[in-house]
């Protein structure tokens, strides 16, 4: 698959995503508007209207909000932005992203906004502790090539969305619950089977549309990032030094999990790893050094293993 | 009249096939043009560095002048360059006379321990980096742009369109990356 092609692929999967929103909200809006009051679907409608449009928009605000990552400029980050700055220039970018700083131990990294020239790199301040410049820079770039390859826009507003439907779904549940017995409510029973149908459903189904967002971009990721740096074994160095770490990022949630560098669920323990690999956001880390060991012709040592659960 | 419908059927084909062949290399071709003067930006950010440089180190050795009159006509002959060969030659130029002037400096600790100096020596390291990033971005594209002219079926049209194949900025790296040993820098 060529870059063009690829950014017609994230293009075509928006228009989709957005489509999908689209049907939920109304499937929603249906919901409550049968089985309630058509006034208070009204209301819910226009307001998951303009949460898609502000969604569209504000998607890497949202993001950053949630994420609890701020801006910082190049005086106080002097080392990190020049590194930024330089790939950003390798890769092509109109401008440099901004950069934003989440403070937090647990190293990690994402992207987000809307298009490259309204688009950030947020790294935690654990990363910057752990990496020195070169694992720095192949982190970068891989995000870098995110925002080039206009991923961004997809999994940000995706992130948003999946927040949304959340939300929605949460709604739903309680109205089904704890609202639905009023007499005047004819179509009670139906209203309560669908709603807690679709509550169940919903984030499974935003689920599976973040898995199928994030695997294969992954590793495309990686690929621009050594096109545009030369250095395949610094982001295979990086990505091993985020595998042979195990702390858990604080502010984090499934929405928003697909757009880190490496899963920041991974250590969470509980759902994901009842669920085993099937709702994995990202390729294993292994896999992706396998695949950058192959690009450039290096072995790096295996694995320190895992601290064993008690 | 079935043949007529063949014939239109893949004159069809043939307009569209050129059209997006057309503008794949237009796209290409503009994205080596904004490579290129990614590429220059930095030199010329860069070559904005270098009277303040040498003023400096000028105030602390003041015996070097062969060194200057190096980094001085590598200089000009880079703001003068109008090709992207001429460009890459007096890039050459310009590291090894660089290569020098730091070698010279390294032998008057006064100067190195000036906070100007450093500042400026930190800056000209970020520029040298840029223009690194700037070129590869620009190779990449030129070897994108060149393989799709030469490649069958777009070789048929590319050089009647008017599509010529651009010139890497190529700096064999080996050579001037050395550190250059310099006679006058020894006291």
């Amino acid at each position: 698959m060529t870059l063009q092609e690829q950014i017609r692929a994230n293009r075509r999967r928006t228009a989709v995503v957005f489509l999908g929103f689209a049907i939920l909200i109304l499937a929603f809006v249906a919901i409550i508007g049968g089985a309630y009051s058509p006034g208070l679907a009204g209301v819910l409608g226009i307001f998951m209207i303009g949460y898609g449009i502000i969604s569209y928009y504000a998607s890497g605000r949202i993001i950053a909000a949630a994420a609890h990552a701020k801006p910082v400029t190049k005086q106080d980050q002097p080392r990190v932005y020049r590194i930024l700055e330089n790939v950003a220039i390798a890769a092509g970018l109109p401008k440099t992203p901004d950069l934003y700083l989440i403070d937090d131990s647990s190293p990690n990294a994402f992207a987000a906004g809307r298009d490259p020239k309204h688009a950030y790199v947020a790294v935690t301040t654990g990363l910057l502790a752990l990496m020195d410049d070169r694992e720095v820079e192949g982190v970068l770039a891989h995000e870098v090539g995110h925002i080039r390859n206009r991923d961004v826009k997809l999994m940000s507003i995706a992130a948003v969305l999946v927040g949304a439907i959340a939300l929605a779904a949460d709604m739903l549940m309680r109205i089904t619950i704890w609202g639905g017995d009023s007499d005047d409510n004819s179509l009670g029973w139906i209203g309560v089977a669908a709603g807690l149908l679709a509550a169940v459903l919903a984030p499974i189904g935003a689920s599976m549309l973040q898995m199928s967002l994030s695997r294969r971009r992954e590793y495309l990721a990686d690929a621009a990032a050594v096109e545009f740096t030369g250095d395949a074994e610094g982001l295979a160095l990086a990505l091993a030094a985020l595998r042979d770490d195990h702390q858990p990022l604080k502010h984090v949630t499934r929405a928003t999990a697909h757009l880190y560098i490496e899963s920041p669920l991974r250590d969470h323990k509980g759902l994901r790893s009842s669920l085993g690999g099937m709702f994995d956001t990202h390729p294993p880390l292994e896999d992706r050094i396998a695949k950058l060991e192959e690009i450039g012709g290096f072995t790096l040592p295996a694995a320190t293993p895992a601290p064993q659960a008690p | 009249m079935i043949v007529l419908w063949i014939v239109l059927a893949v004159v069809v084909i043939l307009v569209v096939w050129l059209v997006f062949a057309y503008n794949k290399l237009v796209r290409l071709r503009n994205e080596a043009e904004q490579g290129y003067s990614s590429i220059d930006i930095q030199l010329k950010r860069r070559a904005d560095l270098i009277p303040n440089l040498v003023e400096t180190v000028k105030a602390y050795a003041t015996h070097e002048r062969g060194v200057f009159e190096d980094v001085a006509a590598a200089r000009s002959k880079m703001l003068s360059a109008d090709s992207v060969g001429e460009a890459a030659g007096a890039e050459r130029q310009m590291r090894g006379a660089l290569g020098r002037l730091f070698a010279v400096a390294e032998a008057y600790p006064e100067l190195r321990a000036s906070e100007n100096f450093r500042a400026l020596q930190e800056e000209l390291s970020d520029t040298e980096d840029k223009i690194a990033a700037a070129r590869r971005y620009y190779n990449n594209v030129v070897q994108r742009y060149n393989t799709s002219q030469q490649t069958f079926p777009t070789n048929l049209m590319a050089g009647a369109l008017g599509f010529r194949p651009r010139e890497f900025f190529e700096l064999d790296d080996e050579g001037d990356r050395a550190p250059v040993a310099v006679d006058l820098s020894k006291p």
